[in-house]
C-alpha cells in the first residue's frame, strides 16, 4: 500500500445514515472493508454502508481501529492454534472495553460482522472475563437467559461436574 | 456433528419469544432503524438463545467459552439447556486433548467403529427381544440406530458403554423430544473413575497414571477430560498459586524423585489446555518449577557421575531426568562430563602425526591411535549408556554427533592445518589417512539398544560432517600434489633424456675420439645393441595379456594370473620389476664403479640406454603409481556420500584423465614422434660404418643385425603397449572395480580419455610402423648392396679371374647365400618382435608391406646381378630361404608373390649352350640361324627357356611377361641366347602371324 492510498479517506456509512470519514488506513483494519474498497476499486468517493453497525458503535469500533491502525495485518492461519497463543487483554484494550454490556456485545457483533478478528478476541475475553466466577444464577442474569432446568436436572450436572471445582 | 450448531436447528420454537424481546428492546432503544426488515443479521439473530438487548450469536458465545477456565465452563453448563450443550460439546473436549497430546484420533475411531457394529448388534437383538414381548414385529431393524436412538433408555445398562454414549451423542440432535433425564445418567452411571468419586478423595497415585489410561472415545471426552482434570487440576492451580517450591502440593504429595518427575511431567502436557486468562503466567511458574526440579535431579545424577555410581544413582536419576523432560539434560551432563568431551583427558595430539616424519610424509600412527581411543571410548560409554539411560532414549547418537563436533573436528582441524602448513602432500595424505581410519573408527561403534537402526549411518554422516569443510580444498590439493608431481616426474625424465640425446648424438659422432674408453665400454655398448633380440621378445610375455606365454614365463605368470587384479595396480609387485629390470640390464649397478674406465663405462651405458628409451616404462609405472596414490585417497573420500561424494569421485576420473593427459600427450607422444624423426633420418651406412669400426676387434660371428632406430621403435611399440595395458588393468581396477565410473559410460570423461590414449598410441604405432618399414627396406637393400657379392651367382667369373686360386670352385655350395642370410635374420628379427604386443590387424598388415617390399627389393636385387647357371642354384637356393621366412609370417596374399619368384628362379637354370658360331659368327650368322628352319641345339634351348618366360600361368598373374623377360636379361650367357630366346619368343609370335 503506497503512502497515498493509506493517507487516503474513506466514507463508512452507518445503520442509522450517518457518514464518518476515516483514514482507510484504519478503515481496513476490517477485513469486510477492506475487501469492499478492493472490489469497488475506486475508494473515497463512493460511502461505504455498514449496515449493521450503528453510528455509536461504528465510532467505538473505528475508535478501536485507529489505535491498533499499525498492529501486523492478521494472519490468515487456523485458529485452532492460534486460540493457545492468544495472549491476556492489554491495558489501552481493558480500558476501551470498560463500555456497559449492551455495548459490549455489539461492539463484538460488529466486530464479527466487519471481520476484526482481534477486536472480536478481546470482546469474547473480556466477556469471558466478565462471566469468570460468577454463579450460574449470575450468569443468567448477566446474559438475560432463563433457568430451563428443573432442579433435579441442575443437581445432576453440578454432581457430574464435581471434578471441575476448584478447591 | 458440532453442537454449536443445534441451537440454531432448535431455535425455531423460542424465536417468537426471541423476537417479542428484541421487539421491546427497539422500543426501549428508540431506534429509528428496523432491525428485521433488510438486516442479514435477521436469522442470525433469530437463532439466537437467550439474550438481553443485543443478543450474541452461538458461535461468538462458543468463541467466549474458549477463553473461559473449566470451572466456569461447567457453571455455564448450568445455565440453560442450550448452554449445556454447547459446554458439553465434544469437539471443545477433544480439541483441549489434543492440545494436550493425548487424543488419538486413530484409536478414536476405531473405537467408533466398533461402537457401531456392537450397538447395531445390540439394537437388533434388543429389538428382537422387543418384538416378541410386544409381539409386534417393528420395521426400525433395518435403521437400527436411529430406531434405537428415539428409544427411551430402558435397556441401556446392558449396552457397552462406548455404545451408550455414541447414543448419547446422536441423540443431542434431536434432544429437545428426548427426555433429558435418561441422557444425563446412564452416560455416568458406568464411568469406573467416577468424578465423585474423585473430589471425595483425590488419590496421588491416579494423578501419576492418568495419562497412561486415557481412551480417546468419541462423545466421552469431556468423560476422560474430566479424569484427568480432576486428578491433575488441584495439583496444578497449588503449583500456580504457591510460593516456593518446598510447600508445592506435588512435592509434598510425592516423595520419590520418579514420580515428581512422572507428575510433573504430567502437569506440563496437562498445561497445553489450559488456555483460559493468565495461562502464561502459570505455564511460567510450572516450567521453574520444573527448572528447579530438574536442576536438582541434575546435580544428583552429576555427582552420580562423578562417583562412578553407574547403576545406582546415575541410573536411578537418569530414568527421572527422562521422565520429567525427555532426559536432555542427562544426556548433555552425561556427554558434557565426559573427560574427552570436558578436555580433561586428551585424546590425542594432531601435531604427533608430523612430528619426526620426513617431508611429505605423514604418520598415520598418531591419529591412527586417537581413533581407537576414541573408538574403545565410545564402546566403553554405550556399554554405560546402556546400563544409565532408559531404552528409549538415545544418547550415542547425540554423544557421537558431539565428539565428532568438538573433539574429532577440532583434532582434524588442527592436523590438516599444521599438514597444510608442512606442505601439500602432507595435507593430502593426512586428510584421506584419517578419513579411513575414521570410517574405521565408526565402525567400530557399538550401538546401543536404544541407538536408532540407521545408527551407523547416521555416525557416518556425523564424521564425514567434519571432513565437509575440507573437502574442497582436499581434492583441490589432491589434483594439484598429482599434477605437480607427475609432471615433475616427466619433466625431470625429458630433461635426463634431452641430455642424454645430446650426449649419445655427440657420441655417435666423436666416438673416434675416444679410443681409449672405446673397448671398455665396447661389451656393454654391444649388450645395448643386442639387447631388443635378446629380451625384447621375452618382453611381452611377461604380460599377462600376451597371447603367447613360454615356459619360461610360466612362474610369473601364473603368479600374474593368480594376481591379476594386483599384478598392475600396484606397480612394484616383482611381475613388473621383472619386466622393467631387463629394460634397465645396462644402467649403473648399484655397487659404485671401482676404475675410471668402468664409470666411464657405465656413463656410457646409461646414455646409450636414451636412445632405445625414448619413453619409459618407469616413468610410466611411477605415473600410475601416483596416480593410484592420489586415486586411493580421493576414493576414500567418496564413501562420503552425497555431494562430497560425488565431487569426490569426479575427482578422480579427473586425476585419470590427466595421468592419461600426461602419459599419453608429453611421455609417450614425444618418445613415438621422437622414434618416427629417428628412424626417418636414419641412415644405414652412415652407422654400419661406425659399427664396422666398433666390432673391428671383435668376432663378427652370430651378430645380431638391426636397425637401432627400428629396434628403438619396436621397443617402443612393445613398451607402449605394456603401458597401454597397464592403463587398462589400472582402469580396470582403480576406477571400474570401485566402482568410481561406469565402464559402459561412453560419455564419461575418463572412457572418453582412455580411448583417445589407445588411439593416440595406435596412431603412432601405425605410424612409426610405416616409417619402420622404409627403414626396414633400406637396410635390405644396403646389405644387399653390401654383402651380395658378384661371385655368388655368377661363380663362373670367379673362376674366369681366378681360375688357380680357388681349390674346390667345383663344389657348388648350395645353401643359401650370406647375404639372404643376412637379411632374413634381420627382417626376422625385427617382425618377430611385433608379434603379441602389436594389434593383430595392425601387426598383418605389417607383415603384408614387409613382404611386398621385400618382394620389390629383391627383385630390384636380381635385376642388378649376373646370374650363371651355376649360380641359379645359388639364387634358387636362396629365393627358397626368402619364401620359406615368407611362409612363417603366414600372410597369405604374400605367397603368390614369392610363388611366382622361386619360379622365376628356373629360368636361370635352363642350360643354353652357347651356338656354335658364337665366337666366329657375325651378327648376321645368328639370324641365318634363326632363319633356317632347322633348328640348332641353342634355340630349342631358347625356345624352352622363351616357353617358361612366356607361361604366365606361371608367375601366378604376379611377373608379366615382360618383367620375367627383363630377369632373364640377367642370365650371364644372356648376350649369347639373347638372340634365340629373342627370336624363340617373337619368333613364335611371328610364325603364327
Amino acid at each position: 500500500m503506497s503512502a497515498e492510498a493509506a493517507d487516503q479517506q474513506v466514507k463508512l456509512v452507518s445503520s442509522d445514515n450517518v457518514e464518518i470519514l476515516t483514514e482507510r488506513k484504519v478503515a481496513e483494519r476490517s477485513m469486510l472493508i477492506k475487501n469492499m474498497i478492493e472490489d469497488l476499486g475506486a475508494p473515497g468517493e463512493e460511502p461505504i454502508p455498514i449496515m449493521n453497525v450503528s453510528e455509536a458503535v461504528l465510532r467505538k469500533v473505528l475508535e478501536w481501529c485507529t489505535h491498533h491502525k499499525n498492529d501486523p495485518a492478521p494472519t490468515q492461519d487456523d485458529d485452532a492454534d492460534s486460540r493457545k497463543k492468544t495472549t491476556d487483554i492489554d491495558d489501552w484494550d481493558q480500558k476501551f472495553m470498560q463500555v456497559d454490556q449492551e455495548m459490549l456485545f455489539e461492539i463484538i457483533l460488529a466486530a464479527n460482522y466487519m471481520d476484526i478478528k482481534a477486536l472480536l478476541d478481546v470482546g469474547c475475553k473480556t466477556v469471558a472475563n466478565m462471566i469468570k466466577g460468577k454463579s450460574p444464577e449470575e450468569i443468567r442474569k448477566t446474559f438475560n437467559i432463563q433457568n430451563d432446568f428443573t432442579p433435579e436436572e441442575e443437581e445432576q450436572i453440578r454432581r457430574e461436574n464435581e471434578w471441575a471445582e476448584d478447591r | 456433528m458440532s453442537g454449536r450448531s443445534t441451537p440454531a436447528q432448535n431455535g425455531s420454537q423460542r424465536r417468537s419469544q426471541n423476537l417479542s424481546q428484541i421487539r421491546k428492546a427497539q422500543m426501549n432503544d428508540a431506534r429509528p432503524q428496523s432491525r428485521n426488515s433488510n438486516n442479514v443479521l435477521t436469522s442470525l439473530r433469530a437463532t439466537q438463545i437467550v439474550a438481553s438487548k443485543p443478543v450474541l450469536p452461538a458461535e461468538l458465545i462458543a468463541t467466549i467459552l474458549d477463553y473461559l477456565p473449566v470451572p466456569d465452563l461447567m457453571r455455564f453448563a448450568l445455565v440453560s439447556r442450550r448452554l449445556n450443550e454447547m459446554v458439553y460439546d465434544d469437539t471443545r473436549w477433544t480439541q483441549k486433548l489434543r492440545n494436550m497430546g493425548l487424543w488419538n484420533e486413530n484409536e478414536a475411531r476405531q473405537r467408533f467403529d466398533e461402537a457401531v457394529k456392537r450397538k447395531a448388534d445390540a439394537q437388533r437383538a434388543k429389538e428382537m427381544d422387543e418384538a416378541r414381548r410386544t409381539g409386534a414385529n417393528l420395521p426400525g431393524s433395518v435403521n437400527g440406530v436411529a430406531g434405537g436412538g428415539g428409544r427411551p433408555h430402558a435397556g441401556s445398562e446392558t449396552l457397552f458403554d462406548a455404545g451408550v454414549e455414541e447414543e448419547r451423542h446422536r441423540k443431542s440432535i434431536e434432544r429437545a423430544a428426548v427426555k433429558r433425564r435418561a441422557t444425563f445418567s446412564d452416560g455416568f452411571d458406568e464411568s469406573t473413575t467416577s468424578p465423585g468419586m474423585l473430589k471425595a478423595a483425590w488419590d496421588p497415585s491416579i494423578a501419576l497414571n492418568v495419562l497412561k489410561t486415557f481412551k480417546s472415545i468419541r462423545g466421552k471426552a469431556r468423560l476422560e477430560f474430566g479424569r484427568v482434570y480432576g486428578a491433575l487440576n488441584p495439583l496444578y492451580t497449588d503449583l500456580a498459586r504457591c510460593k516456593g517450591h518446598s510447600d508445592a502440593l506435588v512435592f509434598r504429595s510425592y516423595r520419590d524423585p520418579e514420580e515428581q518427575a512422572q507428575i510433573l511431567a504430567n502437569l506440563k502436557r496437562f498445561a497445553q489446555c489450559d488456555s483460559a486468562q493468565g495461562w502464561q503466567s502459570r505455564e511460567q511458574k510450572l516450567d521453574s518449577m520444573i527448572g528447579v526440579f530438574e536442576n536438582a535431579v541434575l546435580r544428583e545424577f552429576e555427582q552420580g557421575y562423578a562417583a562412578g555410581d553407574v547403576d545406582g544413582r546415575m541410573q536411578r536419576y537418569a530414568h527421572v531426568l527422562v521422565t520429567i523432560n525427555g532426559g536432555n539434560a542427562a544426556i548433555d551432563a552425561f556427554i558434557s562430563n565426559h573427560p574427552v568431551m570436558a578436555r580433561n583427558i586428551r585424546a590425542g595430539n594432531p601435531l604427533d602425526c608430523l612430528e619426526a616424519v620426513a617431508p611429505g610424509h605423514v604418520d598415520l600412527g598418531a591419529s591412527q591411535a586417537f581413533f581407537e581411543k576414541l573408538a574403545s571410548m565410545m564402546v566403553e560409554q554405550a556399554g554405560i549408556a546402556d546400563r544409565v539411560f532408559p531404552r528409549d532414549v538415545d544418547i550415542l547418537t547425540p554423544f557421537l554427533t558431539q565428539l565428532c563436533e568438538e573433539i574429532i573436528a577440532d583434532y582434524l582441524t588442527a592436523l590438516f592445518d599444521e599438514a597444510h602448513l608442512k606442505g601439500i602432500e602432507t595435507y593430502v595424505k593426512a586428510v584421506s589417512g584419517t578419513f579411513e581410519q575414521s570410517l574405521r573408527f565408526v565402525a567400530s561403534l557399538v550401538p546401543t539398544k536404544a541407538s536408532p537402526r540407521d545408527f551407523r549411518h547416521a555416525a557416518k554422516v556425523s564424521v564425514t560432517q567434519c571432513y565437509e569443510k575440507h573437502i574442497d580444498l582436499y581434492l583441490l590439493e589432491e589434483m594439484s600434489v598429482f599434477r605437480s608431481k607427475s609432471e615433475a616426474e616427466v619433466g625431470h625424465w625429458e630433461k635426463e633424456q634431452m641430455d642424454q640425446e645430446a650426449s649419445s648424438e655427440a657420441f655417435f659422432m666423436s666416438n673416434i675420439n675416444r679410443q681409449a674408453a672405446k673397448r671398455d665400454f665396447l661389451s656393454s655398448f654391444k649388450k645395448v645393441v643386442m639387447m631388443p633380440v635378446n629380451v625384447l621378445p621375452a618382453f611381452p610375455l611377461s604380460s599377462p595379456f600376451a597371447s603367447a606365454r613360454p615356459a619360461a614365463a610360466a612362474n610369473n605368470t601364473t603368479a600374474a594370473l593368480a594376481g591379476v587384479d594386483t599384478a598392475y595396480s600396484r606397480p612394484r609387485t616383482p611381475t613388473l620389476s621383472d619386466s622393467a629390470t631387463p629394460n634397465r640390464i645396462s644402467t649403473p649397478a648399484p655397487e659404485p664403479p671401482s676404475t675410471e674406465l668402468a664409470a666411464k663405462a657405465a656413463i656410457m651405458n646409461s646414455r646409450l640406454e636414451g636412445i632405445k628409451s625414448l619413453f619409459s616404462i618407469e616413468v610410466a609405472l611411477n605415473l600410475t603409481h601416483f596416480a593410484k596414490t592420489s586415486l586411493e585417497r580421493a576414493a576414500n573420500m567418496v564413501r562420503m556420500g552425497g555431494k562430497q561424494g560425488e565431487e569426490a569421485r569426479q575427482q578422480c576420473e579427473i586425476i585419470f584423465v590427466t595421468m592419461l593427459g600426461i602419459l599419453g600427450d608429453r611421455h609417450i607422444k614425444n618418445g613415438f614422434d621422437k622414434a618416427v624423426g629417428h628412424l626417418g633420418a636414419y641412415n644405414p651406412r652412415q652407422v654400419r660404418e661406425f659399427r664396422a669400426k666398433a666390432m673391428a676387434g671383435e668376432d663378427l660371428e652370430g651378430e645380431a643385425i638391426g636397425v637401432e632406430p627400428l629396434v628403438t621403435f619396436l621397443e617402443l611399440v612393445n613398451v607402449g603397449d605394456l603401458i597401454q595395458q597397464m592403463v587398462d588393468v589400472f582402469y580396470a581396477q582403480e576406477l571400474v572395480a570401485t566402482k568410481l565410473t561406469d565402464r559402459d559410460d561412453f560419455l564419461d570423461p575418463a572412457v572418453k580419455e582412455k580411448k583417445r590414449f589407445e588411439q593416440m598410441l595406435d596412431e603412432r604405432v601405425a605410424a612409426g610402423l610405416n616409417k619402420g618399414i622404409d627403414v626396414l627396406m633400406d637396410e635390405v637393400e644396403y646389405i644387399c648392396a653390401s654383402t651380395q657379392q658378384a661371385t655368388d651367382f655368377n661363380p663362373g667369373i670367379d673362376k674366369a679371374g681366378e681360375k688357380n686360386s680357388s681349390t674346390n670352385s667345383g663344389v657348388v655350395d648350395i645353401g643359401p647365400s650370406n647375404t639372404a642370410k643376412q637379411v632374413i635374420t634381420m627382417i626376422g628379427g625385427h617382425t618377430s618382435m611385433l608379434v603379441g604386443s602389436t594389434d593383430k590387424n595392425m601387426l598383418d598388415i605389417f607383415m603384408q608391406e614387409v613382404g611386398l617390399r621385400l618382394f620389390g627389393v629383391l627383385c630390384k636385387h636380381f635385376k642388378r646381378q649376373r646370374i650363371s647357371v651355376d649360380g641359379a642354384i645359388k639364387i634358387i637356393s636362396d629365393i627358397n630361404h626368402y619364401s620359406a621366412f615368407i611362409s612363417t609370417l603366414r600372410q597369405k596374399p604374400l605367397m603368390p608373390y614369392f610363388q611366382a619368384l622361386r619360379e622365376l628362379g628356373q629360368i636361370y637354370l635352363v642350360q643354353i649352350d652357347p651356338p656354335a658360331a658364337y665366337f666366329g659368327g657375325p651378327k648376321n650368322g645368328k639370324r641365318v640361324s634363326v632363319f633356317s628352319t632347322k633348328l640348332s641345339k641353342t634355340a630349342m634351348q631358347a625356345k624352352e627357356l622363351a616357353a617358361i618366360i612366356a607361361d604366365t600361368q606361371r608367375y601366378c598373374g604376379v611377373l608379366t611377361t615382360e618383367e620375367v623377360f627383363e630377369f632373364a636379361t640377367r642370365r650371364a650367357d644372356w648376350l649369347v641366347v639373347k638372340g634365340d630366346v629373342e627370336g624363340a619368343m617373337y619368333g613364335v609370335g611371328c610364325s603364327v602371324m
